[in-house]
């Protein structure tokens, strides 16, 4: 079994099992990207075909500089930019106004940490996450599910670094809110 | 403040514990099939070839004739080339360094923003 690096040299020269190899390994990472900011099954697998196909006619031109996956993220977002044309625009707008504390979120929580940690509440989360605007589901989804560093991130989006934390920072602060109001639930019920 | 770290916990390991979506199938196939038909455009394109020969031969046509042009009307040519330059100089004196500024600007504005993406790049 060949390395990375070796797969996306022998790519390079137009080998074609290499190629393959590295669709292989990426295909579900850059189809769950898309799936998450375009929320359609069909859209996101045409998305994915037409990033392996753009990446083999750059390949040539890719000098290593950044990791193979994060360029392929590169290349799904600007798919997804052409698909969804407020994405960019949103992205730019939200500014690079870090807040380094959190404001106290108002609600009165009882114990339910053991609740918290149930398969319930996890599952409110995952539904939260969806139901958050492209441009978070974007970036929750390059950090958390990708793995992406905030400096990757910022690198992939061509977006400052701030921005890329407000964002983050954003999404999660709507995270929050959501699991207050899931827990103000349960001390009415 | 205890709530909050708590509730910022589970965020995080709710996020990082995320299943990836499932495909419904494989690509791979697909995409081969699509780049085996599309073939990969290579570095230089027939145009550039075209193009690149069209100039060459322009430019061996002026040299071809400068070489086989008559003494007397190479003269003329080098007279009339000096009236014009002079006559720039008297009437039109901004033309010369107005054009040599406007050629400054268009090789800047063509190199200096792929300069400083290459910078940018290899600053990441």
């Amino acid at each position: 079994m060949d390395s990375e690096p070796a797969l996306i040299q022998r790519a390079q020269k137009g080998n074609h099992e290499a190629f393959a190899a590295l669709v292989d390994e990426h295909q579900r990472y850059v189809y769950n990207l898309a799936l998450r900011v375009v929320k359609d099954e069909n859209e996101a697998l045409d998305l994915t075909q037409e990033t392996f196909v753009r990446a083999w006619t750059a390949l040539p031109n890719f000098k290593g500089q950044s990791q193979f996956r994060t360029w392929l993220y590169r290349i799904v977002t600007n798919l997804c930019y052409n698909r969804l044309p407020n994405l960019r625009r949103s992205l730019n707008d939200l500014g690079d106004d870090v807040m380094e504390d959190i404001p106290a979120i108002a609600s009165t929580f009882a114990n339910p940490v053991h609740e918290m940690e149930s398969n319930e509440t996890r599952k409110h989360l995952h539904q939260a996450v969806e139901a958050l605007e492209e441009n978070y589901r974007l970036l929750i989804t390059l950090r958390y599910q990708n793995e992406l560093s905030y400096e990757e991130i910022a690198s992939t989006l061509n977006l400052p670094l701030g921005t890329v934390k407000t964002g983050i920072f954003r999404a999660k602060e709507q995270l929050r809110n959501s699991l207050a109001q899931l827990e103000e639930s349960w001390i009415t019920a | 403040m205890d709530n909050r770290l708590k509730q910022d916990a589970l965020i995080e390991d709710t996020l990082k514990s995320q299943p990836l979506a499932p495909m419904p199938r494989s690509l791979t196939l697909d995409v081969m099939a699509r780049i085996q038909k599309d073939k990969r455009p290579a570095i230089l394109t027939w145009n550039d070839f075209a193009l690149s020969f069209v100039i060459a031969a322009c430019l061996a046509a002026v040299w071809f004739a400068l070489q086989n042009l008559p003494p007397l009307m190479l003269a003329k040519l080098r007279i009339q080339s000096i009236l014009l330059y002079q006559d720039f100089l008297v009437n039109a004196r901004w033309l010369i360094p107005s054009l040599l500024f406007g050629l400054g600007a268009i090789l800047a504005a063509l190199t200096i923003p792929m300069l400083y993406q290459m910078a940018v790049d290899r600053r990441r």
